[in-house]
Formats: structure tokens, C-alpha cells, sequence
């Protein structure tokens, strides 16, 4: 059991991540639950159907995901707030809707025979994606992300292409929600529609904001907290969605930024400061 | 003339209101000239036109013999068209440092390439001379929103300088500050024009503008009423009225 739990929080906080990489460029995303489906149902397909390894199925179905997050954002992208937002919800929906009345994955019945995935693999995805994370958070490519999140008009002016940064880093959340949803759905064994709802999305969009929007350190506390607690608090799991609720509440008012708000300074002067003779 | 920049008979309406009607003039290489005029004549609009914030309703860009006006706003940006913003708009998130490394031109045109490429040290001693250059080299690890109006206004040219422009455009670079702060903004700005091909500074205030402009600009209700030596223009009977039209500041 305990195992479940771990790999569960895994998944959980690779998801979040996956919400963190869109919004590092500013835009919102309710569509990864659909991102997660794309991977878990593509990958269940190459595996079953066409005898793929799974070690090149989640791979493939990552970039076909990426692929099509990236095609989504370029309409999605040139509306803005809360249109975006509406929009990716809507995506979710699509998503679901689409395998359910597609024969081929399974319709409302689900998709069987999906297995291959151990725990250690959910751990090691993340301490590679933490640590692909944290290593950009000291690079040049952190600062143009936060330009364009904070002002893309302004780092529109500097020259940056902020469609372009957007759009790639759509695709890249696309791609991590769909390998997250690849090694899930090899857990389950067995998929359905409904494990890829709105309400998936919703949560790993509330991981973030609970943990933590400017690092990546808060999605994967919000992640990891809001899979745990309820596991071992027995009474939290069923009030699970009420729990969750009051939390964010709360937290909003008193933490708007998230329990871990801080940002990453991506570099400094130091020492240097004293050498360029200050008055 | 040997123009850097030609503004050709652009116009910009916003629904019913016309910020600019058909101005036309152009800035020379090594120029810096003065954009003057009354509030609300059509300087900053002009100033978001030229630098690709907004598309003009009519008429056309060319800077350094390449058509402009449809291009998108990143695209003025990488060809050496940097800015200042009259109600300052720096990146308050980040530190002082980061607002001046976010803008060098080799990252910001293939930022994704930045993480094989990025010479860290290096980069940051070329941020570093460019914050001693706007006096800020002691406030670097600050955060950028903690700056007083004077030094947020320095960091935003700083940060332009980072593109590595060509062509500078300053929006009431000296707003807000005290005379002091003015004087000495008027003595780096003028240290400025060697290394820039050219400069195009708003200012209100005609004193500071005298004898640190080659040539002045006169806007008025969005269109060019006089163009020439400060002198000359400021003498010109259309210039005083508009001024005196709108005595402020
Ligand atoms: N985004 C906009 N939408 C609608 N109208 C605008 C917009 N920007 C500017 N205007 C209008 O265009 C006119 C010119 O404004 P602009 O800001 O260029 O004046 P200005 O010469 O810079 O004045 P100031 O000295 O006060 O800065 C004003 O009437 C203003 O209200
Ligand atoms: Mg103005």
C-alpha cells in the first residue's frame, strides 16, 4: 500500500509540474488532465495493439502529446486570462468526450492490459524533471520566462518572441502530463475515460497554487501534501474535495503566492558589486 | 539626410481618437533629437509605434532600410530599436541584475538554446558595467521594485543599453526626478551617443532638451507643427502658443 501511495505522489507531483512548466511562461492550463490521456491512452495503444516496448511507447507518446499541446496553444494563446483558461477547460472536456465515443481506445468501457510501470520509475521521472527544473532556474532561460509571464509586451520590446516561448513551453508540460499519464495508466493496468476528467486537471492546477506558483519546490509540496495527508488521515479522504476546498480558501487569503511564495534570484553580483567601485 | 530612422506619414487612431495624423519626419545617424509637445499630443504613442508596441493605422516605418510597420514588436526589438517607458515598467520581480542580463540580444533571440551556451561570469561583469555606467552598481542584488522613481527610470535605460541597440527612444527619462538626478541623467545621456547610432528623447522640459539636442520635434493633437534647431523652434510663434496653450509642468 504504502508503494501505491509513493507512486501516486509521484505521478501527482510530475503533474504539477507539468502545470508549473506552462505557467512558468504565464499561461494557465485546465488541459493537462486531457495531456495525461493523450499519453496514458496513446501509450496503452502502441503497447497492447501494436507491440511497442513501453521504454519507446512513453517516449513516442510524450512527443505526440507535446506535439499537440504546442498545436492547441497557438489558437488557445492569442486569447487571454481567463478566455485561455476557459479554453483549456474546455480541451479537458474534448478529451474525455473524444475516448469515450472512440472505439478504437475502448470508448466508456476503458483500455486493459496496461502494465509495466514500477514505482522507482515514477521516482526516478522525478528526480530527473526536479532536477532538469532546478538547474534552469540559474539560467538565462528562467529570466526570459519570468519577463514574459510578468510583461510579455515588455520582453516583447527586448526581442523576445513571447508566442514562441509560450508555445514551446506548452508543448513541454503537454509532453511531462502525458509521460506522467503513460506511466499511470501502466500502473493501473486498466484506463478509463474518467480517470482523465476536469477534475484531474483541476487538481493539479490546485497542487500549484497551494504549494507555490514561483518555484518548483511549491508544486511539488502541493503535490505531495494534498496526495498524503488524506492517505494517512483517514477521515481527510473522504472529505478529501471538502478538505481541499477550505485549504485553498484559506490559503488564499492568507498566502496568496502559495505556502513556498519565494522566487529563485537567478544570479548575483556578490563580491562583485565592490569591484565595479560603487560611490 | 542620412537617416537612420523615417517615420513616413504615420497615423494611429484608437476607435474615435487620433493620436497621430500623418507625421513624417526622420532621424539622422549620430542625431539625438527631442520630441516636444503639450500633454497628450501623441509623443508616447508615437514612441509605442515606432518601437512596435503598437501597429500604426497608416502610413510607414523604416529603420536602417527595412520596412517596419507590420513586423511584431519582438522583431523591433532585434533590430536595434530599444525603449524606455514613461510610467516605468521593469520587471519588479526580479533583482536590478536580472533586469539588465534578461535583455542581452544572444538569449533573447533563441532563449531555449541559453541553457547550452550561457556564460555566466562573463555576462554578469557585462551587466555590471552597464549598471555602473547608470550609477546603479551598488544596487544590483536589490530587488527592482525597491528603486526610487530616479533609479528605476536608470534601470530601464540600462536595461534598453542591454539589447545592444542602435537606435534608443526615451519617454520622460527625467520625470520624477529632482535637479540634481536631472543633471546628472542630461551628462550620461550625453555620454550615451557614442556608442548609439542614434537617440530620440521626450522631454517636457525645453531647458534640458537646449544645447543636448541636435534637432527638435514638435508634436501637437497628434501632428508635427515644427521640426529643426531648438533655437529656431522655440522661437517659432506655433510652438509658444501650443505651450503656452498648455502651460504645465
Ligand atoms: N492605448 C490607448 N488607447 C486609447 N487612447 C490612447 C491610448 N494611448 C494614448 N491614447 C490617447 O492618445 C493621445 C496621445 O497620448 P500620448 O500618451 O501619446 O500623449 P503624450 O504626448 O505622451 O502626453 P504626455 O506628455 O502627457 O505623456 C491622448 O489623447 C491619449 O488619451
Ligand atoms: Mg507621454
Amino acid at each position: 500500500m504504502m508503494q501505491d501511495y509513493l507512486f501516486f505522489a509521484g505521478i501527482n507531483i510530475l503533474l504539477a509540474w507539468s502545470v508549473y512548466i506552462i505557467l512558468m511562461s504565464g499561461s494557465l492550463s485546465f488541459a493537462n488532465g486531457g495531456f495525461m490521456a493523450v499519453g496514458a491512452y496513446a501509450s496503452g495503444l502502441m503497447t497492447t495493439r501494436y507491440g511497442w516496448d513501453l521504454w519507446l511507447a512513453i517516449p513516442a507518446s510524450a512527443a505526440l502529446a507535446g506535439l499537440f499541446g504546442a498545436l492547441i496553444s497557438l489558437p488557445a494563446l492569442r486569447t487571454r486570462g481567463v478566455y485561455l483558461i476557459l479554453v483549456t477547460i474546455g480541451v479537458s472536456f474534448c478529451m474525455v468526450v473524444a475516448i469515450e465515443s472512440t472505439e478504437l481506445l475502448g470508448g466508456v468501457q476503458g483500455l486493459g492490459g496496461l502494465v509495466g510501470t514500477e514505482p522507482w520509475h515514477v521516482g526516478a521521472l522525478v528526480l530527473a524533471v526536479g532536477a532538469c527544473l532546478w538547474l534552469v532556474s540559474y539560467t538565462p532561460l528562467q529570466r526570459i520566462l519570468d519577463a514574459v509571464r510578468e510583461d510579455e509586451h515588455v520582453a516583447g520590446a527586448l526581442g523576445v518572441n513571447a508566442t514562441y516561448v509560450k508555445v514551446v513551453t506548452f508543448g513541454v508540460g503537454a509532453a511531462l502530463a502525458a509521460a506522467a499519464g503513460a506511466l499511470y495508466g501502466h500502473y493501473l493496468i486498466f484506463i478509463r475515460p474518467e480517470h482523465f476528467n476536469i477534475m484531474i486537471s483541476l487538481f493539479m492546477v490546485l497542487y500549484v497554487i497551494l504549494g507555490g506558483v514561483n518555484n518548483l519546490w511549491g508544486a511539488a509540496l502541493g503535490a505531495a501534501l494534498m496526495t498524503l495527508v488524506p492517505e494517512f488521515i483517514r477521515v481527510l479522504a473522504e472529505w478529501r474535495p471538502t478538505v481541499f476546498g477550505v485549504l485553498i480558501v484559506l490559503l488564499l487569503l492568507v498566502r496568496p503566492e502559495g505556502i513556498l511564495a519565494f522566487r529563485t534570484v537567478t544570479a548575483r553580483a556578490g563580491k562583485r558589486i565592490r569591484k565595479e567601485g560603487a560611490p | 539626410m542620412n537617416a537612420t530612422l523615417k517615420i513616413d506619414a504615420v497615423s494611429k487612431r484608437f476607435g474615435g481618437i487620433t493620436a497621430l495624423d500623418g507625421v513624417s519626419f526622420e532621424v539622422a545617424h549620430g542625431e539625438l533629437l527631442g520630441l516636444i509637445g503639450p500633454n497628450g499630443a501623441g509623443k508616447s504613442v508615437l514612441v509605442n509605434v515606432v518601437s512596435g508596441f503598437y501597429p500604426a493605422t497608416a502610413g510607414a516605418i523604416t529603420f536602417d532600410g527595412r520596412a517596419m510597420t507590420h513586423l511584431p514588436t519582438h522583431q523591433f526589438g532585434r533590430s536595434g530599436i530599444a525603449r524606455t517607458f514613461q510610467n516605468i515598467r521593469l520587471f519588479r520581480r526580479m533583482s536590478v541584475l536580472e533586469n539588465v542580463l534578461v535583455a542581452f540580444p544572444e538569449h533573447v533571440r533563441s532563449p531555449f538554446l541559453s541553457l547550452l551556451r550561457s556564460r555566466r561570469g562573463a555576462e554578469i561583469d557585462r551587466a555590471m558595467a552597464l549598471l555602473a555606467r547608470m550609477r546603479l552598481a551598488d544596487k544590483a542584488d536589490l530587488s527592482a521594485a525597491s528603486l526610487p522613481y530616479g533609479e528605476a527610470r536608470r534601470l530601464e535605460i540600462a536595461r534598453a543599453l542591454a539589447t545592444n541597440p542602435k537606435l534608443l527612444l526615451l519617454d520622460e527619462p527625467a520625470a520624477g526626478m529632482n535637479d540634481r538626478e536631472t543633471e546628472e541623467l542630461r551628462e550620461d545621456i550625453a555620454g550615451l551617443r557614442a556608442d548609439l547610432d542614434a537617440i530620440v528623447l521626450i522631454e517636457h522640459n525645453v531647458e534640458f532638451l537646449r544645447g543636448l539636442a541636435d534637432r527638435l520635434v514638435v508634436l501637437d493633437y497628434g501632428r508635427k507643427i515644427a521640426e529643426g534647431l531648438p533655437d529656431d523652434v522655440l522661437r517659432e510663434p506655433r510652438v509658444v502658443e501650443a505651450y503656452l496653450g498648455a502651460d504645465d509642468e
